[in-house]
């Protein structure tokens, strides 16, 4: 399967890398994406099986990249690993479409509950 | 302290804990240590803002041996191959996690902005229109390091925090 990971911070990009490899899905096709303007033009040009964004990223949030996909009618796996977990965020990430939602600090366990579901 | 501060040592110290346990510190052998301490030194430091229900800075600070040792922990690489702009991102982020778990201790709608890093001691920024109200001193295999809180002069004046 093809991931994207989203992050503004190349070492955030990197260590959800790593904890997905930790979590024992290394062997999937990694592509990366470091504002919300190149998430969204990677999701359509790559097309990703999957996408792992964070949130608060310039140009343009997670969660407008979610909602511009949703109503493009691009039903791409889309989830947030973000440091923020408000309730309201959570709440608008499921109204948006999103298929998880993992705060920062996260750890390998975490993403094994997660993505396993997903990736297999 | 005059305000009663929604988010206290307690609740920083746990939240730091957490980015040490998962990040930088994940074999338990090295935490940090409070001392308590609110002068002591720091060479780099980066910020997050919070507008909106609380309005206010997040401030995270360290020598800038510290800063290339978190740098270090967080690429699973050596101090010595840390880059400049690998301090610069691991420091941005590290405020990023601190401010957005502090927002997420907060009344609803508040607004977290994106870091800002500045390779200069905290005492080279001023936040001309807030007080710290709260913060986390301590050292990192002997380095200092610190997270405070900085709240909007307005809202401390006002006597709440929300």
């Amino acid at each position: 399967m093809k991931i994207l990971i989203a992050d503004d911070s190349r070492v955030m990009r990197q260590i959800v890398t790593r904890t997905l490899r930790q979590a024992g899905f290394g062997d999937h096709d990694l592509v990366e994406a470091a504002d919300g303007q190149e998430t969204l033009d990677k999701t359509i040009t790559e097309s990703p099986d999957l996408v792992i964004s964070d949130w608060n990223m310039p140009e343009m949030t997670g969660v407008e990249v979610l909602r511009k996909l949703r109503s493009a009618g691009n039903e791409v796996k889309f989830g947030f690993v973000t440091s923020e977990c408000t309730a309201e965020m959570q709440q608008q990430a499921e109204a948006a479409g999103a298929a998880f939602f993992i705060v920062k600090p996260f750890t390998a366990e975490r993403f094994d509950e997660v993505f396993s579901p997903i990736l297999g | 302290m005059s305000v009663d501060v929604v988010v206290n040592p307690d609740d920083l110290a746990e939240m730091v804990e957490q980015v040490w346990v998962a990040y930088l510190d994940p074999e338990g052998v090295s935490p940090l240590i409070p001392t308590g301490d609110d002068g002591q030194p720091s060479e780099v430091h980066s910020s997050v803002s919070i507008t909106g229900s609380w309005t206010g800075h997040i401030v995270y600070a360290s020598s800038t041996a510290a800063a290339r040792k978190a740098a270090a922990a967080f690429l699973a690489i050596t101090p010595d191959e840390v880059s400049p702009d690998d301090v610069s991102d691991v420091l941005g982020e590290l405020a990023n996690i601190v401010g957005g778990n502090v927002k997420a201790m907060l009344p609803p709608g508040a607004q977290l902005s994106l870091p800002q890093v500045i390779l200069a001691p905290q005492s080279a920024t001023r936040y001309p229109s807030a007080q710290r109200i709260s913060g986390l001193y301590g050292v990192w295999d002997g380095e200092p390091v610190s997270i405070s809180m900085w709240q909007s002069s307005h809202e401390v004046n006002k006597g709440g925090t929300a």
